[in-house]
């Protein structure tokens, strides 16, 4: 049974006079207690993706084709109410920066309470109670104290703690976590990453959707991944088989050009070229323009995600 | 202390640096006069930069690195110490004295989106520096600044083009080509490649690898990235709430780190390999704020080895082996200092 679905998600931005797609078919499902990362370089579509699911896109954006289903949801088609009750019950997410879902005017108890109160059947004391809880799980220190504390009286790291109590509070099936480490220093990400993984995954059976353009956290925390570029996804796997071995060229490539492990001084290697703008996709493989490997095909023929066996799925030629 | 030696003693050199930030500032504050509050940002640093060499300077947000940066360029006033500049201190340097050290030395910021006049063209926010310092005619500059687009990897057709019109990868290329402009010395990059994607920051840290070897540059990076400083630099300094906790040459740090602050940051590195997953929980609390810096080793409050003298005792800048200085208690008694009291 999976948690969350994507079947053929598209998703366009109006910009300069029509239509582009920021996400092109993208199919995927979640499963309960795994942490499936998603990721890929700045535009390639990972965050649209989140914000699909949430459906909380901007005004210029809109979702053209395919469905996303929670469980037997098809949250696709959900009118706002339907979204507004699932959202923090059933279905969360974590922003890069944990301002975004609080709000400086209130405290952060009163802000846990009224997610709560607004989805649970809870009285003023239970819901007080159960927001004690919830500090003390996610690791802040004096709970009954910082109750009553405003968002801009804690670190960057403790206001990540404090949105991940919010979105945990009422035990979501789907957590989505768009870069939630990414502001934070290493060891409070470290510390963060550990939280969600123990909270969510090994307590609560619930499905993390963690969006990075980190591939050490993918490597240390997820489980699966999927791997995109300019839109799409070009490879998805468990996510030993994607870093012992690596399939698509992008990846291959994406993961040469770390600078770590070791190896010093060399070159890193270099992707030639840049990232093309949603006005400029190329035609065929997206990749093609910048890979090693391309051939007369790759410029025509935008190749399908295949699966292979041992289940790692990659859309390439080179694996015709 | 002595280099892991290419070229001869330290082009830069600081020593007993200190910086301290006013908390309050305005008539009451001087009115309440006592004990004024300050945030020490950086406090009694000393170290030296060897020509030719990188050296990385890595520290997690509030540890005072960048401020470190900005004295090292005398761009901020010290509150105490000086920094060498052969043998010159840079904060009593004249005018002129000034200018000629100023063409030496340069910094790359780490937002191109932010250091980069968005009003300007390419061509002129690098002929810049040339303009300043009257660098030949016109043409002469307009051709130098053409040479540096195309040395760093762009075009001279960019020169006309406004930073809005590059992307993040670009801008940057523009940045150190605008550094290069007056063929310095050294220069300190303030976390380069933290704001580019994996692919870009590796092109960015190729080129200036390549700079560096064909004009024989000095770079001070620094960096929260320790696969960047891994990478990179010959030898690096870890700074904890404004002091150097530890300092050695890069493949000894990485293979064995003796600062305990050293060994948690490195542990919570994320490898980019699952089948080396880290203890996730290894590092405890958060920096204490820098207003309120605990007494005694900044880092005891987190710090896993912690013993009852570290509360007490301010540990020293020691030499542990060469070119390798730690600050920590634990390592007193190999040094030969007699050993503290109340363990």
């Amino acid at each position: 049974m999976n948690l969350l679905s994507l079947r053929h998600l598209t998703t366009e931005f109006y910009s300069g006079g029509r239509w582009l797609e920021a996400v092109s078919d993208v199919s995927f499902d979640l499963r309960p207690g795994e942490i499936l990362g998603l990721v890929g370089e700045s535009g390639c579509g990972k965050s649209t993706i989140a914000y699909s699911i949430m459906r909380l896109l901007a005004k210029n954006a809109r979702i053209s084709g395919g469905e996303v289903w929670l469980g037997d949801v098809n949250l696709t088609e959900a009118n706002d109410e339907r979204l507004q009750d699932l959202r923090g019950s059933r279905l969360s997410m974590i922003f890069q920066d944990p301002m975004t879902a609080l709000d400086s005017l209130f405290t952060v108890g009163h802000q846990i309470i009224e997610t709560l109160q607004e989805h649970l059947d809870l009285d003023a004391a239970a819901a007080r109670a159960r927001a004690l809880e919830l500090l003390r799980q996610v690791g802040i220190p004096a709970a009954e104290e910082r109750l009553n504390a405003y968002p801009y009286q804690f670190s960057g790291g403790m206001s990540q703690r404090i949105a991940l109590a919010i979105a945990i509070s009422c035990q979501p099936q789907v957590l989505i976590a768009d870069e939630p480490t990414t502001a934070l220093d290493v060891t409070i990400q470290a510390q963060i990453l550990h939280l969600i993984r123990r909270l969510m995954v090994e307590e609560g059976g619930t499905g993390v959707l963690l969006i990075t353009h980190d591939l050490g956290v993918v490597a240390q925390v997820c489980d699966r991944v999927a791997v995109m570029y300019a839109g799409k996804i070009v490879e998805f796997g468990a996510v030993e088989a994607i870093f012992s071995d690596p399939l698509h060229p992008y990846t291959q490539a994406l993961l040469n050009s770390l600078p770590s492990q070791g190896i010093q001084r060399g070159a890193l290697e270099n992707i030639r070229g840049r990232v093309p703008s949603l006005d400029d996709r190329p035609a065929g493989c997206r990749f093609h323009p910048r890979c090693a490997h391309a051939r007369d095909i790759c410029r025509v023929e935008a190749p399908p995600l295949v699966k292979r066996d041992g289940g790692q799925e990659v859309a390439c030629v080179l694996y015709d | 202390m002595s280099s892991t030696t290419k070229g001869a003693g330290p082009l830069l050199r600081a020593a007993g640096l200190s910086k301290h930030f006013p908390l309050e500032s305005g008539l009451l504050a001087s009115l309440r006069r006592a004990e004024a509050r300050t945030v020490k940002a950086v406090e009694a640093v000393s170290l030296d930069v060897y020509a030719g060499q990188t050296l990385a300077i890595v520290g997690e947000s509030g540890s005072g690195k960048s401020t470190l940066g900005r004295l090292l360029l005398r761009l901020t006033q010290p509150t105490a110490g000086r920094v060498l500049y052969k043998d010159e201190n840079i904060f009593s340097m004249k005018r002129g004295e000034l200018r000629a050290f100023r063409r030496q030395a340069q910094i790359i910021l780490q937002d191109p989106y932010a250091s980069l006049n968005p009003r300007m063209r390419v061509g002129r926010i690098i002929r810049e520096p040339l303009d300043i310092y009257r660098e030949g005619s016109r043409a002469e500059r307009d051709k130098r600044a053409h040479m540096l687009l195309e040395r760093v990897g762009l075009t001279s057709g960019h020169a006309r083009a406004y930073p809005s019109e590059l992307s993040g990868g670009q801008r940057q290329r523009v940045g150190i080509a605008a550094a290069l402009a007056l063929s310095p010395e050294i220069i300190i990059a303030d976390e380069p490649t933290s704001s580019l994607d994996v692919s870009v920051q590796a092109q960015t840290l190729n080129l200036l690898s390549e700079l560096q070897r064909d004009f024989n540059l000095t770079y001070v990076f620094i960096t929260h990235d320790l696969g960047v400083v891994q990478h990179f630099s010959d030898r690096v300094a870890v700074m904890y709430l404004g002091k150097i906790v530890e300092e050695a040459p890069t493949e000894t740090l990485f293979a064995a780190p003796q600062h305990p602050y050293t060994q948690v940051l490195f542990s919570a590195i994320p490898l980019p390999d699952p089948t080396r997953r880290v203890n996730w929980d290894l590092p405890k609390g958060e920096p204490p704020s820098p207003l309120d810096p605990p007494p005694g080793c900044h880092f005891h409050p987190r710090c896993p080895k912690v013993m009852t003298a570290c509360s007490a005792v301010e540990p020293p800048l020691k030499a542990t082996g060469p070119a390798r200085r730690v600050a920590c208690l634990l390592f007193e008694d190999e040094a030969g200092l007699p050993q503290t009291k109340g363990d």
